[in-house]
């Protein structure tokens, strides 16, 4: 029951992105196109949720004076790890996330979790934990890059779409500021539904 | 008998075998991706190469040939010669000794429907990075003209100097001639628009890129100033051999004889 709640807290109730407003400057510059958002999408969950185990198995031998260097190790080196397979394998898209793989090390999702959560759980609930915000982080990018990639380009995955019935391409949404308008009235849309996450 | 964690010792022996295993780690896994990293990069050369010729289709392998100037003149690089190729493509790899070479320098060779066309690779500085590419020359009317370019950038500010990398700005280099009347470099990106034959327009916002792109196009195209001149010479002959076909009795064709 706990595990279940551990994992989809972070899709939607306390979605790293939309509620905790994490993350956001890569969000902005990778959604321009569905391809690339997927692949920092799944970059990000195999970051968090190793990290989080990782951190997890060794949270009773770290030294708590210099854990926050160990964590940020542990971290950089599966975003190198990340970073090698895909210059290697999807050669393309490395180039158009470009500096952005990298800067998954300064992601606050990641250090969040590790700190809040894997330093005081057991490895397999800080797995889950650690891909349930992957997760929340990726769903809100594929959701902003939907719309950005059709209305911008009038394409989704690269396949013409919306150009066949004669729409003209708005390249406005292909500049970061409409990334932050649509995450925006995605916030809005959510706190609708979800009173209790309203300020008063 | 308990550890104490917050020790010195403790601490830096943590640390050292953490960065011991970590080093390790991602030594083997660089070395272990690196041969296949290479041949992207190296498929990158040459998917670029071909894009600056207009046949992006077309297999580099098949239908272009390789060479070197060296003191001016087109030396072939025999492609079944693998340490020659990987010698051509490290040094297109490598920015720095590129830009700094002055001889022996890297060229392609393409020729369709009887027209050659010559790449050369790019090289220079744009506002927070380096800048390359490869350009396509022939010549049309006696005159070095550009048929094609390609451009890319380390980090340049997306939607101003990143512009350079886009086939909108490129394409407006297709048919600039190179050199004016007086035989000066004259292909600019010119800020306020383009004013003649030689220059395109600057990109808005983008123009310390824009002066980078001029003094990459007149650098590194005036290395290969030699070499070109000959190419405009053979044709300027040829030109003349068949314009003047009575002074030239002894050179001519027979058929050119009888006009």
């Amino acid at each position: 029951m706990k595990l279940s709640k551990n994992f989809t807290n972070p899709l939607a109730a306390n979605n790293p992105v939309i509620v905790q407003i994490l993350g956001i400057c890569s969000a902005l510059a990778v959604t321009v196109k569905l391809e690339p958002a997927c692949v920092m999408g799944l970059s990000v969950i195999f970051v968090t949720a190793f990290s989080n185990l990782v951190m997890s198995l060794l949270r009773n031998g770290v030294p708590s004076r210099i854990r926050i260097i160990v964590q940020l190790v542990v971290i950089a080196t599966l975003v190198i790890v990340v970073d090698q397979f895909l210059r290697a394998y999807m050669y393309d898209v490395s180039k158009q996330l470009s500096v952005y793989v990298g800067l998954i090390i300064t992601n606050c999702i990641v250090m969040g979790r590790v700190e809040a959560f894997a330093l005081g759980n057991k490895p397999w609930d800080a797995f889950v934990d650690g891909v349930a915000n992957g997760i929340g982080y990726a769903l809100i990018l594929i959701i902003v890059a939907f719309f950005r990639e059709l209305f911008g380009s009038g394409t989704l995955f690269g396949f013409d779409v919306l150009a066949r019935f004669g729409y003209v391409n708005n390249s406005l949404m292909l500049f970061p500021p409409m990334a932050l308008i649509i995450v925006g009235v995605i916030i809005w849309i959510h706190r609708s539904i979800n009173k209790d996450l309203q300020e008063k | 008998m308990a550890i104490n964690k917050n020790s010195n010792v403790y601490i830096i022996t943590y640390t050292v075998v953490m960065v011991v295993i970590v080093g390790a780690l991602l030594a083997t896994l660089a070395t272990w991706l690196k041969p296949k990293q290479d041949a992207n990069v190296l498929n990158e050369q040459k998917v670029s190469i071909m894009k600056a010729f207009g046949e992006a289709d077309a297999s580099f392998d098949e239908v272009v040939t390789m060479g070197r100037i060296v003191e001016g003149e087109f030396v072939e690089v025999d492609k079944s010669d693998a340490a020659a190729v990987q010698g051509v493509f490290d040094l297109l790899g490598n920015r720095k000794a590129l830009g700094e070479a002055t001889d022996n320098l890297p060229i392609f060779k393409f020729e369709k429907d009887g027209v050659e066309k010559y790449v050369l690779p790019l090289v220079g500085k744009g506002l927070w990075g380096d800048i390359w590419g490869y350009v396509s020359l022939y010549v049309a009317d006696a005159k070095l003209t550009i048929s094609g370019i390609v451009m890319d950038h380390a980090g340049e500010t997306p939607g101003l100097g990143a512009e350079i990398a886009t086939p909108h700005v490129q394409g407006a280099f297709a048919g600039k001639v190179l050199f004016n009347e007086a035989g000066e470099f004259a292909v600019r990106m010119q800020k306020g628009g383009a004013q003649n034959e030689h220059q395109v327009d600057a990109i808005t916002g983008g123009t310390k890129t824009c002066d980078g792109v001029n003094a990459m196009l007149e650098s590194s195209i005036g290395k290969y100033e030699s070499f070109l001149n000959t190419l405009t010479e053979a044709v300027a002959e040829a030109t003349t051999a068949v314009e003047q076909p009575v002074e030239e009795n002894n050179n001519v064709e027979p058929e050119n004889k009888e006009e």
